[in-house]
């Protein structure tokens, strides 16, 4: 068995990239009581044990059928430890405080919970460390890097686990901070020269949560400062957990030596959510805030905001205050109409030009003949509906309208605007251009 | 001499709340207002839109209505800028260079940690400005308006509501004069109302369509800055 375990290990460190194999492989043990023609495996934690389960379990079970030329079944279970380990360092074992307050100095806002934190393929891999972190803080993935792109819940997730932290240790020194405030304290520990106490603070810390590190980039002194602080929670088992933009190695601007602390414990991504996964975050926000929202509602918002979950809910919010406003149930319809302007890519400056352009091409006409004298109607007519757009898109004055087509005057622009506006009423055919048109300029 | 006296006794009425002349924004303004007042569910506003669609004004009328929030209107960030719990309306954010954008990125984390409101204008919506992921992200993150210039017909109101906190006695004629022949954004709208009225003072002339035709005449050929 032994022996079968290490060429298994020496297969996987070959088939798999260091920082894998070091996070999942290495830390599992081939548990000695196993009766021979099983294999038992412990993992250090239950987070490692599922996601060994769900990734590699299969490959290792391939290995020992190929190996001992027989199909055999491998086991995975929880090493003892894990128990042993339990109890809180004892620096945050002291009487209980008041919850509140502890929130507050740590700088957590209490909303931030794994409760409503929304799960999905995107983030379950960093919420499952995050959860592990916080009830092992120290002992189990230290220091915990979690990158991402902007609004994907690394905030979140990293406020998450502080609360977690501090509800079950209320006395334990959490700090909750964004790179850029860490900056300023340098820069005030600087000029007051407290830079003792500044020391004494960052390094007495059980929990450092720091936000954006990338922030740090070109920042040398700070740099300097962070790499002592870090040195020492480190070694003393106290966690940090560091939430980044981008993968360690691709941080841009930062020492050498930070960056490859950064990977000495474990650094999951967070990717941007899947449309089920925003439905459910829509769905989960309106409820926080006892607000009803039907399916197909949450569908619409979910399916029309992709980029990051603060859009989303910064979309959502639209809605609810466009039916509050307009005190009106939120309904499919309703929330078109609250996020038409958000969703439509507005063509930032519509210019005469642009309107002259897109009617030309759009009634198979030539530029010239907007400003030319021409009056036959293939032409006088096209020309009429870009004055009128260019009166409704833009903001110069009529006068400015007439000259930008041939020097026209400015009572011709008005004739023309009440031409197409009375055309529009008679003719459904004219009204859909004129609707076509403006929709293709505004993008 | 004389012309510098005239600029002095008639300072533009300042942009407030209740001056806004609201059309299709009354929503927004509705938000501006709950936020002034530290009412409100929301404290994080955007607001975007052509230039002369009231942006400036509504944020300048913010920072008046909520003075007993500190509110400040910021155009460009202050190095030494702090956010408290009060209320921040900063203008123009498509304009912040790098370091500004890191300081607006910080005021909002800090106004957001300590229970302030910040609201904020631009020239696109938020998912279309070209600022800082991180600062784009936050900005989309509250309530965000479009805000839609006035018909012809709420231009009109607006220059007759203007025209009379000055006691400017302002005919029709004129009114529908400008809107066929100047730049119809309210903020030029507005300017070459103001001018108009030192004109008036200035010839000691009541405005009149002959007035004003001269006087757009001759500012032709300097075009009115937007106050």
């Amino acid at each position: 068995m032994e022996r079968f375990w290490l060429s298994c290990l020496s297969r996987l460190e070959n088939e798999l990239p260091a920082q894998q194999f070091n996070t999942w492989i290495k830390p599992l043990r081939l548990d000695s009581k196993t009766p021979s023609g099983q294999i038992a495996l412990l993992a250090p934690n239950r987070f490692v044990l599922d996601w060994i389960k769900n990734r590699y379990l299969a490959r290792i079970e391939a290995m020992a059928a190929e190996y001992f030329s027989s199909p055999i079944r491998v086991s995975l279970a929880m090493a003892q430890t894990e128990a042993a380990a339990k109890p809180a360092p004892a620096s945050i074992t002291e009487p209980a405080r008041r919850r509140s307050g502890g929130h507050e100095k740590a700088g957590l806002i209490p909303e931030f919970t794994f409760d409503n934190f929304v799960i999905g393929k995107a983030n379950q891999l960093a919420r499952a460390a995050g959860l592990q972190v916080s009830e092992h803080p120290g002992t189990s993935y230290n220091p915990l890097f979690v990158y991402g792109g902007v609004g994907l819940g690394k905030t979140h997730l990293i406020h998450a686990v502080g609360n977690n932290v501090l509800a079950q240790h209320p006395t334990a020194k959490v700090r909750y901070l964004h790179a850029a405030q860490y900056i300023s304290d340098v820069v005030r520990a600087y000029h007051q020269k407290s830079f003792d106490e500044f020391k004494r603070y960052y390094h007495s810390l059980d929990l450092l949560l720091i936000d954006d590190i990338q922030f740090f980039s070109g920042k040398d002194r700070t740099q300097e400062e962070f790499f002592y602080a870090f040195n020492a929670l480190i070694e003393a088992h106290k966690q940090v957990i560091i939430t980044c933009d981008t993968y360690p190695k691709d941080i841009s601007g930062i020492e050498e030596r930070l960056k490859s602390r950064f990977s000495w414990g474990l650094s999951v991504g967070i990717e941007p959510p899947e449309q089920e996964m925003r439905v459910a975050i829509v769905q989960k926000k309106a409820e926080a805030i006892s607000v009803r929202l039907d399916e197909e509602v949450a569908f619409f918002i979910a399916k029309h905001i992709r980029s990051n979950v603060r859009e989303l809910e910064g979309a959502l919010k639209s809605v609810i205050a466009f039916s509050r406003f307009n005190g009106k149930d939120i309904s499919l319809d309703l929330a078109k109409e609250a996020l038409k302007d958000l969703l439509s890519v507005q063509n930032r400056q519509i210019s005469i030009d642009n309107i002259q352009k897109t009617v030309a091409e759009f009634y198979k006409i030539k530029i010239s003949d907007m400003h030319s004298k021409k009056r036959s109607r293939n032409v006088a007519r096209p020309r009429q509906m870009a004055m009128a757009l260019a009166k409704e898109l833009t903001q110069h004055s009529l006068p400015d309208i007439g000259d930008a087509f041939g020097n026209r005057d400015h009572t011709t622009v008005l004739h023309a605007c009440r031409t197409i506006a009375s055309l529009r009423e008679k003719h459904t055919e004219i009204n859909h251009d004129y609707h076509v048109l403006e929709q293709v300029l505004k993008g | 001499m004389m012309q510098q006296l005239l600029l002095q006794l008639a300072p533009p009425p300042a942009p407030t709340l209740d001056n806004f002349v609201p059309g299709r924004n009354a929503a927004a303004l509705q938000v501006l207002r709950d936020i002034a007042a530290g009412s409100g569910n929301e404290r994080f506003v955007y607001l975007w839109g052509e230039p002369g669609s009231g942006r400036t004004h509504l944020l300048r009328g913010l920072a008046q209505a909520a003075r007993a929030r500190n509110a400040l209107y910021l155009d460009g960030i202050p190095e030494n800028a702090v956010a408290d719990d009060g209320v921040i309306a900063i203008d123009e954010v498509q304009r912040l260079g790098a370091d500004d954008q890191i300081r607006l990125f910080d005021l909002y984390n800090r106004a957001r940690a300590a229970g302030g409101a910040l609201v904020a204008s631009g020239d696109a919506a938020p998912a279309q400005l070209a600022l800082r992921a991180d600062l784009r992200s936050r900005l989309a993150w509250g309530l965000a308006f479009q805000l839609h210039p006035l018909s012809d017909a709420e231009k009109a109101a607006a220059l007759r509501a203007h025209a009379h906190e000055r006691a400017l006695a302002l005919p029709e004629d004129v009114i529908a004069y400008l809107l066929l022949h100047a730049r119809r954004d309210m903020a030029s709208l507005i300017a070459i109302l103001d001018a108009l009225d030192r004109h008036s003072l200035e010839q000691k002339r009541l405005i009149t369509l002959p007035l004003v035709r001269s006087a757009l005449e001759a500012m032709k050929d300097k075009p009115c800055s937007t106050p």
